[in-house]
């Protein structure tokens, strides 16, 4: 039972950090339909960020709001100087525009830093227990998952109440439409991206507070991932998208924490158990769980 | 047989003078420099297989697979497991299973074993991608990317694991190589003239179109997958038997990615973009690994810079690759489809009757239809008008299965159609045009209705069947024929959709708004036009338009749809004098 619990927790600590970023994506898909893997940069736009800034006397007290910073302008960036001139192009040609932005990203810190691992402080109180009913949890546990959820409800007040939010959601229902109604496709775009970034920003916060290390190809790792949670919730939707990020999440350290027992002699097979079912899933619901109609006239 | 053994020849042709274009080059390359300028030169031949394999699946279909890469993996592991002498897989496999511990092959055997195994692997997981739409396909082969990557670190028996195996005789010289480059640009210009690789160059350009004109797009696609595996087979095997050893690191998502930039930046849609766009990429990235080796500037991955600003550049600029549709096999291609003379023949209308029996649509709440019926008379032309949001788009919609509804049925003849999909839908003998164009943009006029003239070959073969050249002489559109459709002005592009759908040899055409944007003088030319193209293959029309004055004209008969009933029916003079329609376009009780 308390390996039960531990490994819930766990999973919707992980989960937490994809849903913040599939967020990101699914909000940039709906307002031009483009999968955006050049969205896991900006965690290490964060994460080279605060590595600058402990050379110089940083501290955590004011790290993440350098984070959430940096993080947001290079999302408009990316957008300036790349994703606007593809604004109309076909899905297939967003998508590898992103990609080149990811390929450009890595060189790039490789050529003005290094390819080895930069190092920096972590926050005390990280790996700090504490018991509640009997099960150890980790301080970062608790941060994680009360971050993201304090997260989650400022997104939803932005997107529900919001004029900005408003015109977003206007803007991913028919971009034409919505252009029709007075709102300035650039300003929407750009802020749109600014958001993303801000969200992709706490992910890289959080990120970093445990591991607090720069590398070029950090950020692709949790891009991949992030991608696949933002699908399976159904790309565009915002509901989607969290509970696709904590049902990867927890399927992931689920299987892990399990499956070798379960299934003896085929335990070879076990890390290759999540993929199998991901596959599964898209073959059950290729729409993901939410789907979102893009009312195509015909 | 003649036919595909000139097309085979011709691609034969184009493939020989591509390779040879790059023999050249190569061979200049190679004389002029070390041994190590050999060693390129084979990784870029493994890598042309690798491209041409993934450009028969994405370029075709248009489905971006990060998969590929697995499948060349599994191509070359089959190819180690077998081609390792028996004494030195005893040491370095002692325990592998299915008593492939004897098994020995030589370099052409266990090469198509690699290939067959391969095959049969990628077909089972083609099921999976090829059935789903949107973007769930691409998920599906990322995560068969890393099954298979996980079974290959995992399975040690069989693979030793992340070490991967050594010991591969090694194929000397980059011969084996060419015979495999030659055999993939073969397949690879080959399937774009079989029908099968036409029809999935269809479902690339447009998804819904497509099955709207009786085109599958699970088979399409389902044959450029199995098709391209064995390509990837290929080149995964050929590479681990000039490299001598095989390990996961070759074949990770980065990989692939490198792969895929290859295709792309030549231009993925033809054979010769991916040829340029290997040729490119693979001498660039060398370069720039060069420029940043240890000795010089020590920026392990300076390619990345390379690969990033060459694919952003291009994605920005040509979107479509560098040669987008040129293709040196297209310019070999002199006229494919030949004209078939024939004598004129007097179709015969068909006999079944299109009936929609009380159709109820609800979208959430919105009730757009609510129990409207019409019935189309065999050659008869029915003209269906009503306000904006009659509902007069959905019901086209319903009767040709894009849309479920909710109560009533549709039936040809004694068919019943209400719940057949729109590829059975085309096939029976309903073909449709869109009220916002629905072309395949980047083929050309003539391939466009070929396309359908194809389908109507296999599925409605029972019926009169158009000529291609003459529908588009009778369209006006024979001398556009060899443009691409997406360059035409807007009122042929109508006309090249009706010529389309007539080139399915129908009982009946559902023309939505074949006038919209037309001038007066055009779309009373439209009148002629449909009613000629309509006779030529017997067909029935139901026709939305806007043009009441091309309706009137067009039709013997009038349904009047609003707020999602039929308001009223009759000829067009009892139409017009019926009050109550009046009342329903002015918005005046009468």
């Amino acid at each position: 039972m308390t390996k039960l619990i531990q490994t819930i927790v766990d999973g919707l600590g992980v989960g937490s950090t994809y849903a913040l970023l599939a967020l990101g994506i699914s909000l940039i898909f709906g307002v031009m339909h483009l999968v955006n893997f050049a969205h896991g940069e900006l965690i290490t736009v964060g994460a080279y960020t605060s590595y600058f800034f402990f050379l110089h006397g940083g501290s955590w007290w004011w790290m993440p709001v350098a984070i959430l910073a940096s993080a947001a302008l290079a999302s408009v960036l990316t957008e300036l100087v790349a994703f606007r001139w593809v604004r109309n192009a076909s899905p297939f040609t967003l998508l590898l525009t992103s990609f080149a932005l990811e390929r450009l990203s890595h060189a790039l810190w490789q050529i003005f830093i290094s390819s080895k691992q930069r190092t920096f402080r972590k926050p005390k109180w990280v790996f700090n227990q504490f018991e509640l009913l009997g099960i150890k949890f980790e301080v970062m546990d608790l941060v994680t998952i009360g971050v993201t959820a304090a997260t989650m409800v400022v997104t939803a007040i932005v997107f529900k109440r919001t004029l900005f939010g408003v015109a977003v959601r206007g803007a991913a229902e028919d971009f034409d439409a919505a252009r029709l109604m007075g709102v300035r496709a650039n300003r929407v775009i750009s802020g749109a991206f600014a958001f993303a970034g801000l969200l992709a920003g706490v992910a890289a916060c959080l990120i970093l507070m445990r591991t607090p290390s720069a590398e070029p190809t950090l950020g692709s790792d949790w891009l991949l991932k992030a991608v696949i949670a933002a699908v399976i919730g159904g790309l565009g939707s915002f509901t989607g998208a969290v509970m696709g990020g904590l049902v990867l999440g927890l399927l992931e350290t689920l299987t892990r924490a399990y499956l070798p027992d379960v299934a003896t002699g085929w335990d070879k097979f076990a890390p290759a158990a999540v993929y199998i079912l991901i596959a599964a899933f898209f073959v059950i619901r290729p729409d993901g769980i939410f789907k979102v109609s893009h009312a195509e006239r015909v | 047989m003649g036919a595909i053994g000139q097309r085979l020849g011709r691609s034969t042709i184009a493939s020989a003078a591509l390779l040879a274009v790059v023999w050249a080059l190569t061979t200049a390359y190679t004389q002029t420099g070390g041994s190590s300028r050999v060693l390129l030169i084979s990784e870029m031949l493994s890598n042309f297989i690798l491209v041409l394999g993934m450009q028969v699946f994405i370029g075709n279909t248009g489905v971006l697979s990060f998969g590929h890469m697995a499948f060349a993996q599994i191509g070359a592991y089959a190819t180690a497991i077998v081609a390792i002498p028996v004494a030195a897989k005893a040491k370095s496999l002692p325990d592998i299973p299915f008593g492939l511990a004897d098994t020995h092959m030589g370099p052409v055997a266990a090469t198509i074993f690699a290939v067959a195994v391969t095959m049969v692997i990628g077909a089972i997981f083609g099921i999976a991608v090829c059935r789903a739409g949107g973007l769930a396909p691409t998920m599906i082969t990322l995560a068969a990317l890393f099954v298979v990557d996980q079974v290959v670190k995992n399975w040690g028996e069989l693979t030793r694991g992340a070490g991967g195996l050594t010991g591969i005789p090694i194929i000397r010289g980059n011969g084996w190589l060419w015979v495999g480059a030659l055999v993939a640009l073969v397949v690879a210009h080959q399937f774009q003239e079989t029908r099968i690789g036409r029809f999935s160059i269809a479902t690339r350009e447009d998804e819904l179109a497509a099955p709207a004109l009786g085109i599958r797009l699970f088979s399409s696609r389902y044959a450029a997958w199995v098709v391209s595996m064995g390509l990837m087979a290929l080149g995964g095997s050929l590479r681990a038997q000039s490299l001598g050893n095989v390990n996961p690191k070759q074949f990770t998502l980065d990989a692939g990615i490198l792969i895929l930039v290859m295709m792309v930046v030549g231009g993925m849609r033809t054979v010769s973009g991916a040829v340029l766009g290997t040729v490119i990429i693979t001498a660039g990235n060398e370069l720039f690994r060069q420029l940043g080796d240890p000795q010089r500037w020590d920026i392990e991955r300076f390619p990345d810079l390379f690969l990033g600003a060459t694919m952003l550049a291009v994605m920005i600029l040509r979107p479509g690759g560098l040669l987008g549709d040129r293709d040196l096999a297209g310019w070999l291609r002199r006229t494919m489809y030949r004209r078939r003379m024939h004598e004129p023949v007097e179709p015969n209308p068909g006999s079944d009757t299109l009936h929609a029996k009380s159709i109820i649509v609800h979208f959430g709440g919105f009730t757009a239809l609510d129990g409207a019926s019409l019935s189309v008379r065999p050659g008869e032309v029915v003209g269906l008008i009503g306000p904006n949001g009659a509902g007069k788009t959905t019901l086209f919609n319903v009767i040709t299965g894009l849309v479920d509804e909710t109560d009533g049925t549709v039936m040809l003849g004694a068919t019943d159609l209400t719940t057949a999909p729109p590829v059975l839908v085309a096939r029976a003998g309903l073909a449709r045009t869109f009220q916002n164009l629905r072309l395949f943009k980047n083929l050309s006029v003539r391939d466009n209705v070929a396309l359908t003239s194809a389908v109507a070959a296999r599925h409605r073969s029972h019926r009169l069947r158009p000529d291609v050249d003459d529908l588009l002489e009778s369209a006006g559109l024979l001398e556009f024929a060899d443009r691409a459709a997406g360059t035409l002005d807007y009122g042929n592009q109508r006309r090249l959709e009706l010529a389309r759908a007539v080139a399915l040899a129908p009982e009946f055409l559902l023309l939505d708004e074949p006038t919209s944007g037309m001038s007066d003088t055009e779309s009373l030319a439209m009148v002629e036009s449909v009613r000629a193209m309509a006779a030529k293959v017997g067909a029935g029309v139901l026709v939305i338009d806007h043009d009441l004055g091309f309706i009137t004209r067009i039709s013997d008969h009038i349904v009047v749809l609003a707020e999602g009933q039929v308001l009223a029916e009759g000829t067009p003079d009892e139409v017009r004098a019926n009050p109550a329609v009046a009342a329903a376009y002015l918005g005046s009780q009468a």
